[in-house]
């Protein structure tokens, strides 16, 4: 019954079109993340959803039903703001409270409910302040108290945790992940931060220039990005592309052979840093590159290597001796390997 | 949530109110003005400009403008340029400079009689400075230059402070950085003040002297307070032919002559000072 | 630190407060006082007889209230008109926002003395002349293009995510405006009220032309100026002045916005 369909949303500002069509589902109960670089239009469809903003063409359904034209009111949702959004006249508690009041709970019912969620995001001590006497993780807790005190069919997040400092930021994280698993909420939640995504989605839907150019699991986009736009923007480092040329159904890479899906012509062979075995001398399968820059991480050595003109990006062993100006020989873990299309930048 | 015909509802009541309210009067102004007997003509501009006061209250009207303006902006100036040198006093003296704003022409006009009068505290000051023995009235018509300098001295007074406030608020509009490059480049502060506060300052200083001017062409009640009729201005004789004449035509022919100098003042600062777009987008 | 922007700064004081100090001696100084050559600047002998005459004079009771009630209903007018307005102008990039903005500032050019004359004559015909309503609907026309530029600020300066966050909590756009707006924008609005209150206060001129029995205080002084002798001036002249230091303190944090901001 928590369930949100969007349906061929179109939505224009004067010439600039934030969304071209978009369609997508979110599944009843489940914690989906748009995902996408600044200015795609994650903004715009949430708000849409919210009905904050109105669709140019399309429809917007929440569980069955169509509320493409009703006000924000009317859908049964909730949402959390970018800055919070907290009343600075009320205190905590009537924060809280508000959207309680205004479906005119009785008093006592309120009450409870609002010492359950203050429970829920650790704030009972909180209750009695105003918000300028808060710091920026407690109002945070309580704009997700104030959006899941209504019990919405639909919660819905626009970049929540991008105003807080790094480590605060880690520990929001993880307690909306619990927090989420706990109430069973069906959640759109909006970011560009990629780890933030992969970390507490159930499915991701990667936009772009007001498309979702992919939607599935986090595992699913990591591994197997629908283009190259995704391969590169998810993951740290992004994946490598290198061009390569097929010849009878097989790519060639000094000692390197792989099938290849396209029977001859350019193709883009994309691989992901850490699957790429680095070896000081030449190695059956594995290709040749020179060292550009050694960077040590800690967990691990980064090497930026160069090939033909192209760079990329290795992760070594802490320990791994690697000097700028070497040569060093790269293996592509078993089935590690994507390709694409050169122009076009699709997965093949 | 359809908000398209919302805005205009919002803004109507005020649009219907202020075309009633200005378009309206102006309108019948005019036609007040040109109305002679059953057809039209400028009887009334006749009867206006053959007044025995119409040539000194035009006068008058024009040179008190002449005066107060221009020193009501440098002074505001110079003490908006002294508040920031004034540290943590600044919001007190701010406070104190702005006082006069709240008062009234007629209030301002009766302080300064107070001071102006025969046996006023200015006449008391010069008495107690031997330099005057008995009480001798300045604001009469045998004084018309006392008379003028007393209505200029409340007139600063009252409201200078206005100019002051639109001056502060266009240098808080400057950015600090613009004058430290200066600074760094090795600008003395004169040609700091010329060259980058100026002429940022351009679009206040222009909404000042805009305002400014417009008021002191209606200058009335401080004048009337201060001397009475004995320096006549274009407003109080509006006010004269309206209130004592009963003669509402001739009225508007002055209020008629007012709103001509003010639009063709505005105009004048409008062309001479004007901003650029890119100063202030 | 260097001693001159100090004593600057006190030169300008003193003659900022001054005259202030001044009328205040003459309205409590006893009758003769005021007549006295020469004038002590020290209070010598304070007394209330001044102000006491001045109070017991006829019909100035009257034309206070009669100045209240047109202050009052002012204030109410600008709100109404101007608040939503100003709610508009900070809201909705409708077209014909700007027109509407040049609208507003171009009533700056015109002055008060081109609006009261024609609508004394209106108010004849239509029966609002003498009456405070009348006086009130022109202090409007003075006042409304401040209530709604200032208003403007300030509900621009009120996050529209609070509203939106309202409208998600269950709120209409009314419920919204009530609920969280407003209480925000109020203590502004105050300022914005009071500010209208001084205006028409202190007006004189309308006030003069509109009326002929019900005059407002500032009116009924104007007429009265050629024959009351200077007691009864200076202790007008103080009752006067005091709403006005009473209302810059009250504005005071809103000092930029009331004047410096809105006249951009
Ligand atoms: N009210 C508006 N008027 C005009 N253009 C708008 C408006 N809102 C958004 N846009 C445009 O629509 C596009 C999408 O904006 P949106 O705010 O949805 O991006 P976003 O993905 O949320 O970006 P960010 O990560 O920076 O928040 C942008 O090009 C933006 O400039
Ligand atoms: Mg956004």
């Amino acid at each position: 019954m928590g369930s949100i369909r969007v349906e061929n949303v179109v939505k224009r500002f004067g010439k600039v079109e934030a969304l071209k069509g978009v369609r997508l589902q979110v599944q009843d109960q489940e914690f989906l993340v748009l995902l996408g670089p600044s200015g795609c239009g994650k903004t715009t469809l949430l708000r849409i959803v919210a009905g904050l903003e109105t669709p140019t063409q399309g429809e917007v359904y929440i569980g069955e039903r169509r509320v493409t034209h009703l006000p924000p009111r009317l859908r049964g949702i909730a949402m959390v703001f970018q800055n919070y959004a907290i009343f600075p006249h009320l205190t905590v508690y009537e924060n809280v409270a508000f959207g309680l009041r205004m479906k005119r709970r009785p008093e006592a019912a309120i009450r409870q409910k609002v010492r359950e969620v203050a429970a829920l995001l650790r704030i009972e001590e909180l209750l009695e302040r105003y918000p300028a006497q808060l710091s920026g993780g407690q109002r945070q807790r309580v704009a997700v108290a104030r959006a899941l005190a209504v019990e919405p069919e639909v919660l819905l997040m626009d970049e929540p945790l991008s105003n807080l400092d790094a480590l605060l930021r880690l520990e929001m994280r993880a307690e909306l992940k619990r927090l989420l698993k706990e109430t069973r909420t069906t959640t759109l939640y909006v970011t560009h931060d990629q780890v933030e995504a992969m970390s507490l989605a159930d499915r991701i839907a990667v936009m772009r220039q007001g498309e979702i150019v992919q939607l599935g699991t986090p595992t699913e986009i990591y591994h197997h990005p629908a283009d190259t736009f995704v391969g590169g923007f998810i993951g740290n480092p992004p994946m490598n592309f290198l061009p390569v040329v097929a010849e009878g159904g097989q790519v060639v890479l000094d000692g390197l052979r792989l099938p290849s899906p396209a029977e001859r012509g350019p193709l883009l062979l994309g691989i992901r840093a850490e699957d790429l075995e680095v070896f000081p001398e030449p190695v059956e399968g594995g290709f040749a590159a020179r060292v550009l820059v050694v960077e040590p991480l800690g967990p691990h050595l980064q090497l930026t290597l160069e090939r033909e003109g192209t760079t990329f990006r290795a992760l070594a062993d802490p320990g791994f001796a690697a000097a700028p100006g070497a040569t060093l020989y790269l293996r592509p873990k078993e089935g590690r390997v994507r390709f694409f299309h050169p122009e076009t930048g699709k997965a093949l | 949530m359809n908000t398209r015909y919302l805005p205009y509802l919002l803004i109507l009541p005020s649009v219907l109110f202020l075309l009633l309210f200005f378009g309206w009067p102006v309108l019948s102004a005019f036609l007040l003005a040109f109305r002679e007997g059953e057809g039209w003509g400028l009887g009334q501009f006749r009867r206006m400009a053959q007044d025995l006061y119409f040539q000194d209250a035009l006068r008058n009207t024009l040179l008190l403008t002449a005066v107060i303006v221009p020193l009501q902006v440098a002074l505001a100036l110079g003490m908006a340029l002294l508040l920031p040198r004034l540290g943590g006093g600044r919001d007190l003296f701010l406070y104190f400079w702005t006082i006069p704003l709240g008062i009234s022409d007629l209030a301002a006009g009766i302080v300064w009689l107070a001071i102006f009068t025969e046996r006023g505290y200015l006449n008391s000051l010069l008495h107690a400075l031997g330099l005057l023995d008995t009480p001798t009235g300045w604001l009469t018509y045998e004084h018309p230059t006392a008379l003028f300098l007393s209505v200029v001295a409340a007139e600063v007074w009252r409201a200078t402070p206005l100019v002051l406030l639109i001056l502060v608020a266009g240098l808080q509009l400057i950015p600090k950085e613009l004058i430290e490059a200066a600074e760094v480049f090795g600008a003395t502060p004169w040609v700091r003040f010329w060259r980058i506060t100026l002429p940022l300052l351009k679009p206040s200083l222009q909404v000042a002297l805009i305002l400014r001017t417009v008021l002191a062409f209606e200058v009335f009640a401080v004048v009337v307070a201060l001397g009475g009729r004995n320096l006549p201005v274009l407003a109080g004789e509006a006010y004269f032919w309206y209130a004592d004449y009963q003669n509402p035509g001739v009225a508007a022919a002055y209020a008629v002559l007012i709103l001509g100098i003010s639009l063709a003042a505005t105009f004048l600062y409008l062309k001479a000072l004007r901003v650029r777009e890119e100063v202030y987008g | 630190m260097r001693v001159w922007p100090w004593l600057l700064a006190l030169a300008f004081t003193l003659w900022v407060l001054l005259p202030i100090y001044l009328i205040a001696l003459s309205a409590f100084s006893p009758r003769e006082a005021v007549y006295a050559w020469p004038k002590a600047f020290l209070p010598g002998s304070l007394s209330l007889e001044t102000l006491r005459f001045f109070f017991g004079v006829e019909g100035v009771w009257r034309a206070t209230a009669t100045s209240l009630v047109v202050a009052g209903l002012t204030v109410a007018f600008s709100l109404l008109l101007g608040a939503p307005a100003g709610y508009a102008l900070a809201r909705f990039p409708f077209p014909g926002r700007d027109a509407f903005r040049v609208l507003l500032i171009l009533t700056r050019a015109f002055p008060i003395v081109v609006l009261a004359l024609p609508l004394a004559v209106l108010f004849l015909r239509v029966g609002l002349y003498d009456t405070p309503l009348g006086v009130a609907l022109v202090h409007t026309a003075l006042t409304l293009p401040f209530a709604v530029l200032v208003s403007a600020s300030l509900f621009l300066s009120i996050p529209k995510e609070l509203e939106e966050a309202a409208w998600t909590l269950g709120c209409t756009r009314t419920q919204a405006f009530v609920k969280v707006v407003l209480p925000l924008a109020l203590p502004g609005l105050a300022a914005t009220a009071i500010f209208a209150f001084i205006t028409s206060w202190n007006e004189v001129f309308a006030a003069s032309v509109l009326t002929l029995q019900n005059k407002t205080l500032t009116a009924y002084l104007l007429t009265l100026l050629d024959e009351s002798p200077l007691p009864f001036k200076f202790a007008g002249g103080f009752f006067l002045v005091v709403p006005a230091l009473v209302f810059l303190f009250l504005v005071r944090r809103y000092l930029f916005t009331l004047w410096g901001i809105s006249h951009r």
